[in-house]
C-alpha cells in the first residue's frame, strides 16, 4: 500500500507526465517503458549500455539477453543486481558514488519489483511499426469524428468529461489564427456568425485552408526546423540569398504538395530524373545551416560542421531523434553506434563545397534564378548546373595570410544540393573531430540498423535515403509530422518532447491516436491539408478553452484535452495580427526579406554591420519576410520565444515576461498600428462607443460585453481629457512610426482612441488564442 | 570570518507550485516570485528534474551517498554574484599578464619548431615565411605585497595584485573569435547551448524582482572596431528563455522599448494599466486561464521596471570622488568605465549575474599602439570597480572574473621591429584572473612555456574555470543539468574540475 503511495509521487513528479502517470499507477504491473527505462536510461546505461567504449564490467542493461544472468534469481536469493543496487556498503552500491547518481528508495523498489516480475523488456513503441489500432466505441458529439472517439475513451478513463463547443466568434477568430496567422475581418465574423447552414464550419475551414496567408502561417514552423535565415550565422555573419527557397516552401504549402514530395524534393529533388529547376530549388533546405566565414579558420574543419547539421536537421526535423549524440561516440540511449552516425554523414558528404563561405553572398554551389521566379516558363523550369566551385586567395596583399575564399553567389542566386562525380570518402571521426579519422574504413552511406526494421532497403545515396524515408512503412516520418501538426493546434505534441520521439523522450498521451493518424495521414497519400482539416474538424479542436480549478488541479498542461486549446500567439502572428487589425498589412507573397523597423544601432552597436531600415510597404509585410540575422536576430520577435534560426528547433517554451510588455505597449511597431486602428475606428463612427467596439472586434471577434464597454469608454475619457489638456502630446503621439496621421481627423480625439487601441492590443486576449 | 549566506532555497518556492497546483498560491507566487522573467510553470518540468533526487525520496531530507543535501545551492556558496568583465578579441597575455623576461634576448629569432609542434596556426599567418620571436616591450613591474608581476599598461588594476588570482595556464581548443569565445560562454564551439550566466540564473533564480537575474553589457575602446558580438553569448539555449540575459543597449533607451512612446506620460500609462488589469481580470473570471493572472503581474512589473531602470542608470546620486574614480569616460554611455558603474549598481540591486563585454583586444598588427589605448580605456575604471566593491565591503560576495577567449602568438604576424609587432591568435594558453568571491588574492595558477606558447604546468581548461566559477555561486557543475534531446546537458558537457587550489 506504502508503495503504491510512493510510486503515485514519483510518477507524478516525473517529468510533464503529470496527468497520464498518476492515472495509471494504480495499476499493480510495473511498465518497462513507463516505470523502468526512465531509470535505467538515466541511471545506468552510461557505463551498462550500447555504448562500448564506455561500458564497464562487460555488462550492459539495455538488451535482455545480455543482462539475464544479473537479473534472473536462483532459487531463494536475490537478484545480482537486487544487490549490487541495495548493498549496505557505499563502496559495493550501484549506481557508485562517484557517478553522483544515486538511486532513490522509490527507484529501488521499482527495479526490485520488476525483477520480481520477471524483469520483462519491451521495444521502443516508436520504432515499432505503424499498426492500425482499433477506435474506442465511445459516444461522440454531434459532427464530432474519429479523433474524439480516442480522446473521450481516454478523458472516461480519467473521469473527466469534454468541454461544450466554443462559440462562433471564438470559434472563427481561433481557426483564423490557427490556419492563416491572422485574426478574421468583422464582415467574416457576422457572415459565419449568420451562416446557419450545417456545413458552415467546412465551408469556413475550407477557405481558410485555401486562402494564400495560408503557407505564409504554416511556413513559420518549417523554416524554424530547417533553420531558415539571411545570413550565414557566425562572426561577422554577412548576407545570403535563399528567399526564394522560403518562397517556394510557402507556395509548396499553399498547392498542398504531399508531405512525402515535400520531403524528397527538399532533401535529394536535384537528384530527381528530369529534375525540374523547383525541385533543384527545394535542396536549399539541406544548405540553410550555417556557414562560418572568418578569417583564419580552416575549411577541413567548418566542412564537418556543415554536414554535421544537415544530418542533425534530418534527425530532428524529419525523424523526431537526436542523432549528434552519436556523433561524438555510439549514442548513450537510442540504437544508433557512431559508425551509423557517420554512416548518415556520408550521405551529405558529396557536396562540392568549401568549409569557409565566401564571407558575402552565397556558398557554391548555387545556381542563378530567372526572374520569372516564380512563375516558371517550362524552358525555365529545368534543373541546372551549379557553377564548378572556384577558390582564390582572400587576403593576397596579406604575405603570409593563406586563406581562401569560394566565389559568392549575387542576390539572383539560391543555394542548392549537388552531387559530385566521385563520392568524397567518408570516415569516422573519434570524437567527432575532424583532424581524427579512422582512415582504416570507407563508410558506406546507410540507414541506421534499428530503423530499417520495415524494409530490407539499404539505401546507397541522398535520393534513395528520401525515399526511404517516406515509405509507407517507416516508423517515424509520419508519426513525427503528424506530431507536430498537432502541436501546432494544440500547444503540445500527443508526444510533447516533439523534437525526441527517441528513448529519452516522452511516451505519447494517446499512443493509439497518434498511429491512427499517421496511418490516415500515410494512406490519404500524405495530404496535408486533408489532415489538417480532420484535426480541425474534430470536436475536440472545437470544444471551449474555459478551464476550471478543479481541471486545472486534475489536468494543468491540458494534455487530456477536456477543453479546447488557449495560448498566446506565435510572436510572428502576433505582430501580423496587429499589423491586419490596423489595416497595414500589406499582403503580398514572397520576395527579399523585409526590414522592418528595428531599435536603432540594432546591428552596429555590436557588430560590424548596419542595419539599413526599409520604408512603406516592406514595415508592413508579414513576419515570415522580416529579414532574419542569426547573430542578432529581431528582438521583438525572441522576445515572444520565437526559434533563434540557428539550428533545428521544433519546439520552443512559451514565456510571460514584463519585456513582452514593454514591447507591446512601447514599441514603435504596435503604437504605430495602434494609430492606424485608431483611425479606422474613427472612420467607422463618431460615435465613441460604437467606434470602441468596432477596435474591439477587429482584435478578437466578439463584441465587448457591458462592463468592458463601461470600462474601455472611461478609460477613452480619461485619455481624452489628457490629450485635451496636451495638444503637443498629442501630436507627438501621433507621429510614431513612418506613415503620417490623417490631420484631418480631430486630434484629441484621434490620440485618446490610439490610447485605447493599445491598451484592447495589450488585452491578454488580443495576442492569445482562445 | 565570510558571512554565509543562508541556503535560502529557491527550491521550496519552486516546489510550492509543484505539490499544491493551486491556482490562488500560484498566483501569489507569480505576483512576489523572486524568479523575474518568468512564471514558475515554465521551469517546472525542468526543475523538477534537477531536483529529482530530492523529490523522488521521502518526506524526510535525503542525503546522497556523500552525504551532501541534494539542493540547490548544492553547497554554501562563497559569492552571492559574479561580475565577468569579459574583453573580447583576444587579449595578449604577453603583454599583459604572463611576463617571460627571458624573451628580450630572443627578439627577432625563429620560434623553434619544438615550441610550436602540430600547431593550429590560423590560415591567416600558416603561410609566413617567418615565425620571429616577438618579445613584449612593456616593463612587468612588482605589484603589492605579494609582489605579482603585471604588465605597466595595467599599472591600476595591479594596486589590487593582492586581491588577484591570475591563471596563466588557460587554454582552449577554439583559434577563431566565434567558436573560441562561443566556448568560453556556453562549454561548447558550436553555438546553441546555454550561456553561462542562464545557467546560474536557471540554478539559483534571481534576487530581485525589478530586474532580470543576468545582465549583459557591451562597449568598445577607442581603437579599432573590434570583433563582433553575437546575442547567443547571453543567450539561453535550450534552457527555458526566462533564463536569458537581458542585454542592456549601449546607444538610446537601454532597455527595449522601456520609454513610454511620445506624448504618453506617466500618469496615463497608469491609467492605461489601471483599465488593461480590470480587463485582463474580467476575463480571468471568465476562462479562468491562470496564464492571464501572470500576465497581469507581468504588466505591473513592467510599469515598476519603466520606473527603477532609468532610476539604476540615473548617477546623480554618485559622489563626485566615486565618478572620478571611473575616470573621464564613465559619464558616456556605451564606454567600458560606465559599465563598470553600472555593473556595481546592479550588483547591488541583487542582479545575479552582470557580464561586461570590452570589444578590440584582436590586434593582428601595430599591437603596441592598440593594446595601449585599449589598457587606457579599461585598466582604472576596471580598478575603480574593484575599489568601489570593496569599500563597499561587497568584493568579498562578488566573484569578479578578467579575461578574453584566448591569447595571442609569441611569434610576430607580419613584421617585427623593435617597437612593433602584430599578433595572431593564440589558444594553447592564455592568462584571466580571478578576484574577490572566495577565490585567493595575490597569487597566480599554473605556468606556460618560456615562450608563452604551451602550458607548462596546471593547465586550465574553460570548463575547469566555469565548474569553478559555478562552485563558487555554490553550485555543482556536475548536478546542475537539464534534459534536452534525451539527455541532461550540463554547461561543462563530460569535463571540468573545479580549481581547489585556489579557493580561499
Amino acid at each position: 500500500m506504502q508503495f503504491h503511495l510512493a510510486l503515485k509521487v514519483v510518477l507524478a513528479l516525473s517529468l510533464c507526465q503529470v496527468v497520464i502517470a498518476t492515472i495509471r499507477a494504480d495499476e499493480d504491473r510495473i511498465n518497462f517503458s513507463r516505470d523502468v527505462r526512465p531509470i535505467l536510461a538515466a541511471k545506468c546505461w552510461n557505463c551498462h549500455g550500447p555504448d562500448e567504449n564506455t561500458r564497464k564490467g562487460d555488462l550492459r542493461l539495455d538488451v535482455r539477453a545480455d543482462a539475464e544472468h544479473v537479473l534472473s534469481s536462483e532459487t531463494d536469493s536475490v537478484a545480482r543486481v537486487v544487490e549490487l543496487i541495495t548493498a549496505s556498503d557505499p563502496g559495493d552500491r550501484m549506481p557508485p558514488i562517484s557517478s553522483k547518481k544515486p538511486l532513490t528508495k522509490n527507484e529501488i523498489e521499482i527495479l526490485s519489483r520488476w525483477i520480481e516480475q520477471g524483469a520483462p523488456y519491451e521495444g521502443h513503441w516508436a520504432f515499432q511499426s505503424l499498426n492500425r489500432p482499433a477506435i474506442p466505441h465511445v459516444d461522440v458529439p454531434a459532427g464530432g469524428n474519429a479523433i474524439d472517439q480516442f480522446i473521450i475513451a481516454r478523458l472516461d478513463a480519467a473521469g473527466l468529461k469534454p468541454s461544450a463547443e466554443a462559440d462562433r466568434a471564438t470559434m472563427i477568430r481561433r481557426l483564423s489564427l490557427d490556419v492563416t496567422g491572422i485574426p478574421p475581418t468583422i464582415t467574416e465574423v457576422d457572415e459565419f456568425e449568420g451562416d446557419q447552414s450545417p456545413d458552415a464550419y467546412e465551408k469556413l475551414i475550407n477557405r481558410l485552408l485555401s486562402s494564400p496567408r495560408y503557407g505564409e502561417h504554416m511556413a513559420v514552423p518549417w523554416l524554424d526546423a530547417a533553420r531558415y535565415a539571411d545570413t550565414d550565422g557566425y562572426q561577422n555573419d554577412r548576407y545570403r540569398y535563399m528567399h526564394v527557397w522560403r518562397d517556394w516552401v510557402v507556395l509548396a504549402l499553399n498547392e498542398n504538395k504531399p508531405y512525402d514530395e515535400f520531403i524528397v524534393e527538399q532533401l535529394a529533388g536535384d537528384m530527381l530524373p528530369d529534375a525540374t529547376l523547383k525541385q533543384q530549388i527545394a535542396t536549399g533546405f539541406c544548405r540553410n545551416h550555417r556557414i562560418n566565414s572568418e578569417d583564419g579558420s580552416i575549411p577541413q574543419e567548418w566542412h564537418v560542421e556543415n554536414v554535421v547539421d544537415r544530418v542533425d536537421t534530418l534527425g530532428t526535423a524529419i525523424l523526431g531523434l537526436t542523432f549528434g549524440c552519436a556523433r561524438c561516440h555510439d549514442h548513450k540511449y537510442d540504437p544508433m553506434s557512431s559508425k551509423e552516425y557517420y554512416q548518415l554523414f556520408a550521405y551529405f558528404n558529396n557536396v562540392p563545397e568549401w568549409g569557409i563561405g565566401p564571407n558575402n553572398g552565397n556558398s557554391p554551389p548555387f545556381i542563378e534564378v530567372p526572374d520569372s521566379w516564380p512563375n516558371l516558363s517550362a524552358e525555365d523550369d529545368v534543373a541546372r548546373a551549379p557553377q564548378p566551385l572556384a577558390l582564390h586567395r582572400a587576403r593576397e596583399k596579406e604575405k603570409g595570410n593563406g586563406l581562401k575564399r569560394p566565389q559568392a553567389g549575387k542576390k539572383n542566386t539560391v543555394m542548392v544540393m549537388h552531387e559530385m562525380p566521385t563520392p568524397r570518402p567518408t570516415y569516422l571521426l573519434h570524437r567527432g573531430q575532424f583532424n581524427e579519422p579512422d582512415e582504416t574504413e570507407v563508410l558506406t552511406p546507410d540507414v541506421p540498423q534499428e530503423l530499417g526494421g520495415f524494409s530490407n532497403q539499404h539505401p546507397r545515396n541522398r535520393l534513395e535515403l528520401a525515399k526511404w524515408l517516406v515509405h509507407p512503412r517507416h516508423p517515424l516520418t509520419a508519426r513525427v509530422a503528424v506530431n507536430r501538426m498537432w502541436q501546432q493546434f494544440f500547444g503540445t505534441g500527443i508526444v510533447k518532447t516533439s523534437e525526441n520521439f527517441g528513448l529519452q523522450g516522452e511516451l505519447p498521451s494517446h499512443p493509439e491516436l497518434l498511429d491512427w493518424l499517421a496511418i490516415q495521414f500515410v494512406e490519404s497519400g500524405w495530404d496535408v491539408k486533408a489532415l489538417q482539416k480532420l484535426i480541425l474538424s474534430s470536436a475536440t479542436y472545437r470544444q471551449s478553452s474555459r478551464t476550471t480549478p478543479e481541471l486545472d488541479d486534475t489536468d494543468p498542461e491540458n494534455r487530456l484535452l477536456a477543453r479546447g486549446p488557449r495560448f498566446r500567439l506565435h510572436p510572428f502572428a502576433l505582430r501580423d495580427s496587429m499589423l491586419a487589425s490596423s489595416g497595414l498589412l500589406v499582403e503580398r507573397i514572397g520576395g527579399p526579406p523585409a526590414k522592418p523597423y528595428m531599435p536603432p544601432q540594432i546591428w552596429k552597436s555590436i557588430s560590424n554591420n548596419k542595419y539599413e531600415q526599409d520604408t512603406g510597404e516592406q514595415l508592413y509585410r508579414r513576419s515570415v519576410y522580416t529579414f532574419w540575422r542569426r547573430t542578432i536576430p529581431p528582438p521583438t520577435m525572441v522576445n515572444f520565444n520565437s526559434a533563434e534560426r540557428e539550428v533545428c528547433v521544433v519546439r520552443k517554451d512559451r514565456t510571460n515576461t514584463p519585456l513582452q510588455a514593454l514591447t507591446q505597449m512601447n514599441n514603435i511597431t504596435f503604437v504605430e498600428a495602434s494609430r492606424f486602428l485608431a483611425e479606422r475606428m474613427m472612420r467607422h463612427s463618431d460615435d465613441d462607443a460604437a467606434a470602441i467596439e468596432f477596435g474591439f472586434r477587429q482584435l478578437v471577434a466578439r463584441a465587448p460585453d457591458s462592463t468592458e464597454k463601461t470600462l474601455l469608454q472611461d478609460a477613452y475619457q480619461s485619455f481624452l481629457g489628457q490629450f485635451h489638456e496636451n495638444k503637443p502630446g498629442a501630436l507627438k503621439l501621433m507621429s510614431v512610426g513612418e506613415k503620417p496621421h490623417d490631420e484631418t481627423l480631430e486630434l484629441a480625439r484621434h490620440a485618446a482612441l490610439t490610447m485605447t487601441a493599445s491598451l484592447m492590443m495589450n488585452l491578454d486576449e488580443a495576442i492569445t488564442k482562445e | 570570518m565570510k558571512e554565509l549566506i543562508s541556503p535560502d532555497p529557491p527550491v521550496k518556492r519552486f516546489l510550492t507550485p509543484l505539490f499544491m497546483m493551486n491556482p490562488i498560491r500560484e498566483y501569489q507566487d507569480a505576483l512576489t516570485r523572486r524568479h523575474f522573467f518568468g512564471r514558475a510553470g515554465v521551469g517546472l518540468a525542468a526543475l523538477s528534474t534537477l531536483l529529482s533526487d530530492d523529490l523522488r525520496g521521502d518526506d524526510s531530507i535525503q542525503r546522497n551517498a556523500v552525504g551532501e543535501m541534494s539542493r540547490l545551492p548544492h553547497f554554501v556558496p562563497q559569492a552571492r554574484r559574479v561580475i565577468y568583465l569579459f574583453q573580447s578579441g583576444g587579449p595578449s597575455q604577453i603583454d599583459l599578464l604572463d611576463y617571460k623576461p627571458g624573451l628580450k634576448k630572443r627578439l627577432g629569432e625563429e620560434v623553434p619548431t619544438s615550441v610550436y609542434p602540430d600547431e593550429r596556426k590560423t590560415t591567416m599567418s600558416n603561410a609566413q615565411s617567418t615565425f620571429a620571436t616577438a618579445p613584449s616591450i612593456f616593463a612587468f613591474p612588482r605589484f603589492g605585497e605579494s609582489g605579482l608581476r603585471m604588465s605597466e599598461l595595467l599599472a591600476n588594476t595591479g594596486q589590487f595584485a593582492d586581491d588577484l588570482c591570475i591563471i596563466h595556464s588557460m587554454h582552449t581548443q577554439a583559434i577563431n573569435h566565434d567558436p573560441a569565445i562561443t566556448m568560453m560562454q556556453t562549454g561548447s564551439q558550436i553555438p546553441g547551448r546555454p550561456s553561462i550566466g542562464s545557467w546560474l540564473s536557471y540554478g539559483l533564480g534571481s534576487e530581485t524582482a525589478e530586474l532580470p537575474a543576468f545582465v549583459a553589457m557591451s562597449s568598445r575602446g577607442s581603437g579599432r572596431a573590434g570583433q563582433p558580438l553575437y546575442d547567443r553569448l547571453w543567450g539561453s539555449g535550450f534552457l527555458p528563455s526566462v533564463y536569458q540575459g537581458v542585454k542592456f543597449r549601449n546607444q538610446g533607451a537601454p532597455v527595449l522599448d522601456i520609454y513610454d512612446p511620445p506624448g504618453v506620460d506617466p500618469s496615463m500609462r497608469r491609467t492605461m494599466l489601471d483599465y488593461l488589469g480590470k480587463l485582463n481580470e474580467l476575463k480571468f473570471q471568465d476562462s479562468g486561464d491562470k496564464e492571464i493572472q501572470t500576465r497581469i503581474a507581468q504588466y505591473e512589473l513592467a510599469g515598476r521596471m519603466q520606473s527603477s531602470v532609468p532610476e539604476l542608470l540615473d548617477f546623480g546620486q554618485e559622489s563626485k570622488q566615486t565618478m572620478e574614480m571611473y575616470g573621464p569616460e564613465v559619464d558616456r554611455q556605451g564606454s567600458y568605465a560606465h559599465n563598470c558603474l553600472i555593473a556595481r549598481r546592479l550588483a547591488e540591486r541583487g542582479v545575479r549575474f552582470i557580464q561586461l563585454f570590452h570589444q578590440g583586444w584582436d590586434q593582428h598588427g601595430s599591437l603596441p599602439k592598440q593594446i595601449r589605448g585599449q589598457c587606457r580605456d579599461t585598466d582604472q575604471p576596471t580598478a575603480a570597480l574593484l575599489q568601489d566593491l570593496k569599500s563597499r565591503g561587497m568584493l568579498d560576495d562578488s566573484l569578479v572574473v578578467w579575461g578574453g577567449e584566448f591569447g595571442r602568438t609569441v611569434y610576430s604576424q607580419g613584421l617585427l621591429t623593435r617597437n612593433n609587432y602584430g599578433r595572431d591568435h593564440h589558444g594553447n594558453c592564455f592568462s584571466v584572473w580571478l578576484a574577490g568571491g572566495g577565490i585567493q588574492g595575490g597569487r597566480t595558477y599554473g605556468k606556460t612555456d618560456d615562450y608563452s606558447a604551451n602550458v607548462a604546468e596546471n593547465g586550465v581548461e574553460v570548463h575547469d574555470l566555469n565548474a569553478t566559477i559555478l562552485h563558487q555561486l555554490g553550485l555543482d557543475h556536475e548536478r546542475l543539468v537539464f534534459p534536452f534531446q534525451g539527455r541532461d546537458f550540463r554547461l561543462t558537457d563530460v569535463r571540468g574540475q573545479v580549481i581547489q587550489e585556489i579557493l580561499a
